[in-house]
């Protein structure tokens, strides 16, 4: 997701702009976008390699008991492809009782298919990754951000 | 690289900051000597545990050099905390 798009999808989640509004927006800059496509493949056009993988929490208390509260966690990308490279090291015994207890919880990932190879192809997609989860409840406004940068 | 640094900073409710900056760098160097001590141990460790001991002790260097850049903010109204690995 381009920086162009995150940029109109923050502003309709602030509620600065309308979802018609954001809507032509995003049409606009792709319709550019459109006509220049060949040149995103060319090399000068690929992005660097994301570096961090940021977490941003905002929540807003409206009932007033805990006031708001922020998160802002950074982890390098280096510790996750190091996290990767440790799992591989666990025994084949635990590795299959982990699965097995995360199969239990309803979580169908095998452990044993996470190798560093797999990592790489994952982080190069993570370039692209924005999760944005909004939530309001009646006391609470909940922001999470989760992106690469 | 690994990290030298960590800083640990601490709000209380009166907005009274306490910055304490760890020298992470002092902490490796005593450590060293005691690794080198027990790396026999560790050895032994990794073999009963059926891992490659040089393969361990290569992920656990990666990781050790990945902390460094770490940042984590935690902001409330009575509290606040933040610790950043340099």
């Amino acid at each position: 997701m381009s920086e162009h798009r995150r940029q109109i999808l923050q502003m309709l989640a602030e509620g600065k702009i309308s979802a018609d509004e954001a809507e032509r927006l995003i049409s606009a800059m792709e319709q550019p976008a459109a006509s220049s496509a060949p040149d995103v493949s060319a090399p000068s056009a690929v992005r660097p390699r994301p570096k961090y993988l940021r977490v941003l929490v905002d929540s807003e208390d409206d009932g007033g008991h805990d006031g708001p509260t922020k998160v802002n966690v950074r982890v390098p990308m280096q510790l996750l492809r190091a996290g990767v490279r440790l799992a591989g090291l666990i025994p084949a015994p635990a590795l299959s009782r982990a699965n097995s207890a995360m199969q239990e919880q309803g979580i169908p990932i095998d452990l044993s298919q996470i190798k560093p190879e797999n990592l790489e192809e994952l982080v190069e997609h993570l370039n692209d990754l924005t999760v944005d989860v909004d939530q309001k409840d009646a006391n609470t406004k909940v922001k999470v951000r989760v992106f690469c940068e | 690289m690994i990290p030298f640094v960590a800083v640990v900073s601490l709000r209380n409710q009166e907005s009274r900051t306490f910055r304490l900056w760890i020298p992470l760098f002092l902490i490796w160097l005593v450590l060293l000597p005691l690794v080198i001590l027990l790396s026999p141990f560790i050895f032994l460790a990794c073999l009963i545990c059926r891992v490659n001991p040089f393969r361990g002790v290569g992920v656990m260097w990666q990781i050790l050099t990945a902390l460094t850049d770490t940042e984590l903010e935690l902001e409330h109204r009575s509290a606040g905390m933040s610790f950043h690995i340099f």
